[in-house]
C-alpha cells in the first residue's frame, strides 16, 4: 500500500532523535493544564521579541537554543570558538550566507504568501528576514538547523512587524475553541467508498482550491499545517519555531487538517466531483 | 501478526503519517492498515491531503525578490 511508504520525504530530523528529546513528551502531557498559560504567556512574549528584534544578537541566541535544547542562551557566547562563524572575515561570511541562506528563499517565500496571504508583505517578509539572518549569521553554530532557524526568524519577523495589523480577533482564542465549533467531524463517520472518493477528488482539485483553502483556516491552524505537510518538520522543530508546546502543534496540525479536508470536501462538490457525504446520495 | 484494531489506529494516525511515532507504535498502526480496508482507506485520505497541500504550495521567488535581497546584503558588507 502506498500509504506506507510515502510520507516525509522533506524530514529533517530521525524520528529517533525527535523521540529521544526530552521536551517532546513533557510538553505533550503539560498542554491540557498549559494551554491557557500557554496563551498568555505567547501575547506576553511578543513584546519580548519586538524589543528583540531591534539588536541582531539575540535572534542567534534565540535560534541556537531552538535547535539545541541542552544549551542555555548563556553558553552561547563562551562557546564561539570555533563553532560559531564569528571569527570568518566579512566577506567569507557573506560567501557562506548566499551559498547556505539564499537557496531557501522559495520556500521562505512560499511560507511567507501563507502568513501575509498577499505578495507584496510576502516578499517584504522574506527580505526583512534575510537581512535579520544575515546580521545574526555570525553567531549561527555551524552544524545546527539553519531551515528551522530561518523559519523561526520568519515566524517571529512575521508575528512583530505584520500580524499585527492583520491578525483578526478570533485568533487569538482560537485552540481555546471545541472541536464543534471549528465544523462537523462528519468525514469521520463515512463509509469506506465515499472515503476512497474523497481521496480521489481532493486528488484532483487545482491548486488554487488547496491554497484557498488554506488561506480560509485560522493562522495557527493554518502554519501548522504549512511546517509539517509543506516543509517536513519535525513536531518539536515546529514547537520551537512557532514557540509553543509539542501538544499544542499536534492539536493545531490535526484540526487544521481536518479543517482543511472538510473545506476541499466543499471545492470537490461544487465542481461536481463525487465525494458523497450525505444520505441522500444513497451511499 | 497482532492487531492493534481501529480504535488506535485512528488515534494515532496522524502521528503515523507525519513519522511521529516510535517504532513498535508504527509497527503496530501499519500491520492494522494492511489489514484493515476502512482504516487504510482513511490514511490515504490523509496522505493524499499531506500530498496534495505540499505540491500546490511550491511557489518561486520572484526574480526582483532575490536582486534586492541580494542588494541590501551587499550594503552589509
Amino acid at each position: 500500500m502506498a500509504v506506507l511508504e510515502a510520507p516525509r520525504p522533506t524530514r529533517v530530523i530521525g524520528r529517533a532523535e525527535v523521540d529521544s528529546s526530552p521536551m517532546n513528551r513533557d510538553d505533550s502531557e503539560l498542554v491540557d493544564d498549559e494551554l491557557d498559560n500557554d496563551l498568555s504567556d505567547d501575547a506576553a512574549e511578543r513584546t519580548d521579541d519586538a524589543d528583540r528584534d531591534a539588536a541582531p544578537t539575540p535572534i542567534g541566541d534565540a535560534a541556537a537554543s531552538e535547535v539545541d535544547h541542552d544549551d542555555g542562551l548563556a553558553d552561547v557566547d563562551e562557546d564561539l570558538n570555533g563553532r560559531v562563524r564569528s571569527a570568518l572575515p566579512p566577506e567569507e561570511l557573506r560567501r557562506l550566507f548566499e551559498e547556505q541562506a539564499l537557496p531557501f528563499m522559495d520556500q521562505l517565500y512560499a511560507a511567507a504568501l501563507r502568513m501575509t496571504r498577499n505578495t507584496a508583505d510576502a516578499g517584504d517578509l522574506v527580505q526583512e528576514t534575510f537581512v535579520k539572518a544575515f546580521s545574526a549569521f555570525a553567531q549561527f553554530r555551524q552544524g545546527t538547523n539553519l531551515k528551522a532557524w530561518l523559519y523561526r526568524i520568519l515566524t517571529n519577523t512575521f508575528i512583530n512587524s505584520y500580524r499585527k495589523s492583520q491578525r483578526q480577533p478570533y485568533q487569538n482564542a482560537i485552540d481555546e475553541l471545541e472541536d464543534w465549533q471549528l465544523g462537523s467531524a462528519e468525514s469521520l463517520t463515512q463509509g469506506r467508498t465515499t472515503r476512497s472518493a474523497e481521496a480521489e477528488a481532493i486528488d484532483h482539485l487545482p491548486d488554487s482550491d488547496v491554497k484557498e483553502a488554506l488561506q480560509s483556516i485560522p493562522e495557527d491552524f493554518r502554519m501548522a499545517v504549512y511546517l509539517a505537510d509543506v516543509e517536513g518538520f519535525a513536531y518539536q522543530e515546529i514547537a520551537d519555531i512557532m514557540k509553543t508546546p509539542v501538544g499544542t502543534v499536534m492539536s493545531r496540525l490535526h484540526r487544521g487538517r481536518r479543517l482543511l479536508r472538510e473545506r476541499l470536501a466543499d471545492y470537490a462538490r461544487d465542481r461536481g466531483f463525487v465525494v458523497a457525504d450525505t444520505p441522500r446520495r444513497g451511499r | 501478526m497482532t492487531d492493534c484494531g481501529c480504535d488506535k489506529a485512528k488515534a494515532e494516525l496522524e502521528e503515523f503519517l507525519h513519522r511521529e511515532l516510535s517504532d513498535d507504535d508504527f509497527t503496530d498502526v501499519s500491520e492494522h492498515l494492511a489489514g484493515c480496508v476502512e482504516c487504510e482507506t482513511e490514511a490515504a485520505v490523509g496522505l493524499t491531503l499531506m500530498q496534495k497541500v505540499r505540491s500546490a504550495c511550491q511557489e518561486k521567488a520572484p526574480e526582483e525578490l532575490r536582486e534586492s535581497i541580494l542588494a541590501r546584503l551587499n550594503a552589509h558588507v
